[in-house]
């Protein structure tokens, strides 16, 4: 009965916020409707990550108790995993092709998440290797262990492959505190906002405005582009759009006087608008993250008994 | 504390693993031939002029480098367990020996074999793409410490593997998602010991690699006897 309830209650709560994600909530200020995907890929990202937790958590409790529940569990959250960052890869790479111009560019979440996936697929290679039930268990378990020493690694080690991230905090909360980067006539011209090369070749004034020459280096093109700062209003006044991105890029900051001056560039999402920064949006987010979490636990537990049952049949000697 | 006899244990676990790998030379001509394909591969097009002259070479090389260091590595790695299950010895060792000694026994091997391996691939580099190291200090730091690191890992993954059916190709599957975070920092401290970077520079990355060898050496500790007894 309660878990008639529990899986009536998750199905129309998903329902809603599919309906909510397209109907109610409005297209983003900015990247227009790939705005949406946000809703999507965040919670089942989230959750690529719980599951390998409790992969790990549950292969630590098989090692320690022996019982075959625990590594049904173990397993199912597994498959759950490999589920879950397949849907927040796609979903991702959707968004980073409309926003970013690229499918895929090694930033540190996607490689956070091919090396969870990889690690899924050496686990399912492990298990099926092996003929015997209660060895696969029992050899699964300690890989499940071993990859998550290994793991927490990478959150070190990944910002290492690239100076920066697409995928800051304030990318979704926040866009205009994002840091730029901030580049001297005299000194330093050249840096990296995010995955983009900038470099400054000039500044000029007119009248009240500041024109900055920059040129961005944008998925293996150059792009040279002029965004100007008003010094009377001390406010960005042309934000260029960064060709075949969603991206804008504007001079945040000015300090200093002609000759010796230093712009702050700052590379944001079009609109400069937060992905979450509408109400609406933030309401469906929030409740799209709980009802993949339900969805996630009913689907874990019900994974888990169909394993135990399979286990119970083939012990009495049956196929399916 | 482990008594005399679990050190004479251990000593004679690798004694004897040594004895066999030098009379049958299985892993290491296996190793041995895949550094050799590799490097004379790389060489034909891009050695021993064409990369050195190329700005972006130290990065090149680097990640070359433990290309033919990771997979050579995994050709060999895996013999000295596998040996004992094919051979059925594994079982007498299992009576006789404390799992931890067999641990320590094979780690030593598969350290020397590794250490070998390392110094091959470094003079095939030398000699082929004329590759000159800027910083040998830290060069020789980078791969002893990655040696370590790449020993802890999959001498456990191993063991693993010599339990499994499909003893081949899986071991590189099992070792390549572990062995990631490693293959970073070691490409990257390569690259600067390549191309002249200080000592302080590498230092985070020399940090992390030490910080994950304990890690993956600890977790092997931990976990062998369950897989070695499974």
């Amino acid at each position: 009965m309660l878990a008639t309830t529990f899986k009536w209650f998750t199905g129309i709560w998903l329902g809603m916020v599919a309906v909510a994600m397209f109907l109610w909530v409005p297209a983003h200020e900015g990247l227009g409707n790939v705005g949406r995907i946000v809703i999507m890929h965040v919670p089942t990202g989230w959750l690529t990550s719980v599951a390998f937790l409790f992969s790990a958590i549950y292969s630590w409790r098989y090692l320690r108790h022996g019982r075959a529940r625990d590594d049904a569990l173990a397993l199912a959250a597994a498959e759950l995993g490999l589920i879950f960052s397949v849907l927040a890869t796609v979903t991702g790479a959707i968004f980073a092709k409309v926003v970013w111009g690229t499918y895929w560019n090694w930033d540190p979440r996607e490689t956070a998440i091919a090396a969870l996936m990889l690690i899924y697929a050496a686990y399912f290679a492990l298990r099926t290797s092996i003929e015997d039930r209660q060895r696969q268990r029992y050899l699964g378990s300690i890989y499940a262990l071993l990859a998550f020493v290994a793991v927490p690694f990478l959150i070190f080690v990944i910002p290492r492959v690239t100076d920066d991230t697409l995928h800051p905090n304030c990318a979704i909360l926040n866009t205009p505190n994002c840091q730029g980067i901030e580049l001297t006539e005299n000194g330093r011209i050249i840096g990296t906002v995010e995955d983009f090369k900038v470099e400054l070749l000039g500044i000029e004034q007119q009248a009240d405005l500041t024109v900055a020459t920059v040129s961005i280096l944008s998925n293996g093109t150059n792009y040279t582009l002029k965004p100007s700062f008003n010094r009377a209003s001390n406010k960005p006044e042309t934000i260029e759009r960064l060709p075949e991105t969603l991206r804008d890029v504007q001079i945040k900051r000015l300090v200093g006087e002609p000759g010796n001056q230093m712009v702050e560039i700052a590379i944001a999402n079009t609109g400069n608008i937060g992905l979450l920064t509408e109400q609406r949006t933030l309401l469906t987010f929030f409740a799209s993250l709980f009802g993949f979490t339900l969805l996630f636990f009913w689907l874990w537990w019900l994974r888990a008994d169909v394993l135990d049952i399979n286990e119970q049949l083939l012990q009495q000697g049956i196929t399916i | 504390m482990a008594k005399p006899a679990f050190w004479q244990a251990a000593w004679a676990v690798a004694y004897k693993d040594l004895q066999i790998e030098l009379r049958t030379r299985y892993a290491l001509n296996a190793m041995a031939l895949f550094a050799v394909t590799t490097a004379v591969m790389v060489s034909f097009r891009l050695g021993p002029l064409g990369l050195s002259r190329d700005p972006r070479s130290a990065a090149t090389l680097a990640v070359l480098l433990w290309i033919a260091i990771f997979f050579a590595a995994m050709n060999g790695l895996s013999r000295t367990f596998v040996r004992e299950e094919e051979a059925h010895t594994a079982t007498l060792l299992r009576l006789n020996v404390p799992a931890l000694a067999v641990y320590l026994g094979k780690l030593v091997v598969n350290l020397l074999i590794l250490a070998l391996l390392e110094t091959l691939v470094t003079l095939l580099f030398l000699g082929l793409l004329n590759v000159t190291i800027a910083k040998v200090g830290l060069f020789l730091a980078t791969l002893s410490l990655g040696g370590l690191a790449l020993a802890g890992a999959t001498t456990i993954l191993a063991t693993l593997v010599a339990k499994a059916d499909g003893k081949g190709s899986l071991f590189t599957i099992l070792a390549f998602p572990l062995v990631l975070p490693l293959l970073i920092i070691a490409v990257e401290t390569t690259e600067l010991a390549l191309s002249g970077g200080t000592w302080a520079s590498a230092g985070s990355g020399l940090q992390l690699l030490a910080a994950y060898t304990i890690a993956e050496h600890v977790a092997a500790l931990w976990l062998f006897e369950r897989v070695w007894e499974a």
